[in-house]
């Protein structure tokens, strides 16, 4: 229990701080005007962000899967 | 920056702030509250940034000064103020026949239901040629001009279905058999590399 509480957080952690960076990126490419700026948000913004709520779901799969030591 | 960028960027420093206190502190997910205030900062805040910001870059790219921004499209966008109404683009742009901040949105969209996603995707590859390959000394539009964008506007008006040549080739044009531009009626284009030689409009003298 006490290490699956572990890795909940360990993912929390990770996917806070990819959305954070993803955002930070899109606030960067929000205030560059140039076409440059575009594929900044779309390759780079949106998959960091992508991937930081993905993290996020696969964190909620693995804090409802039931502990191990309680099966059977 | 325009007032819908401008909540925005509000809305994406909130997300950020919410993603910092689970970044700081990831246990307070352990209460009900907290569960609903990670789902909410780190799935449905998030994905809103994503689709805003998409939707803002969108509508960004349509602008004349965002085309004109990139070094390639210089001249293209100069040659918007060429003073010769024989300049197809110089004239539609010169007397807001198009949209002035949208003028190479307004011919160079395909009117289609996929249109600007296409348009995009050139985009990126004409990105891909500037940054990374080699960037072509002439810019062409690939499969050529398509009558559609002219039609888009001008089928249906008066002053250009009443015109006798026209209409003696209606089917043509509207087949794209002829086109508009390369068939010796309306071939004065851009002519970027030519903008040297010609006298310049400027607004306002």
């Amino acid at each position: 229990m006490k290490l699956r509480a572990i890795g909940m957080r360990r993912f929390l952690r990770v996917s806070s701080a990819l959305i954070i960076l993803g955002l930070l990126v899109e606030i960067v490419s929000l205030l560059w005007f140039h076409p440059l700026a575009f594929v900044l948000f779309a390759f780079v913004g949106v998959v960091l962000i992508g991937l930081g709520i993905l993290v996020y779901l696969i964190s909620l799969v693995f804090a409802a899967s039931p502990p191990t030591e309680n099966r059977g | 920056m325009t007032g819908a960028t401008e909540i925005l960027v509000a809305l994406i420093a909130v997300t950020i702030v919410l993603a910092a206190v689970f970044l700081v502190r990831p246990s307070i997910t352990a209460g009900v509250t907290g569960k609903i205030l990670a789902f909410v900062g780190l799935c449905i805040l998030p994905a809103l940034c994503v689709d805003a910001g998409m939707s803002a870059h969108m509508q960004r790219s349509e602008q004349t000064q965002f085309c004109i921004s990139c070094h390639a499209m210089e001249t293209h966008g100069l040659s918007l103020y060429v003073d010769d109404p024989n300049y197809i683009p110089a004239n539609h742009f010169q007397n807001h026949l198009v949209p002035a901040d949208q003028a190479c949105y307004a011919c160079h969209t395909d009117y289609t239901i996929f249109g600007p996603f296409k348009d995009k995707l050139q985009g990126l590859k004409r990105i891909y040629l500037q940054y990374v390959s080699t960037p072509p000394k002439v810019i062409e539009i690939s499969g050529g001009y398509s009558n559609l964008q002219c039609l888009h506007c001008h089928a249906g008006a008066r002053s250009f279905e009443e015109n006798p040549i026209h209409s003696a080739m209606m089917d043509s044009l509207t087949s794209n058999q002829v086109s508009c531009i390369t068939s010796g009626c309306h071939d004065t284009i851009h002519n970027a590399d030519q903008l040297g030689n010609v006298k310049m409009w400027r607004p306002g003298q």
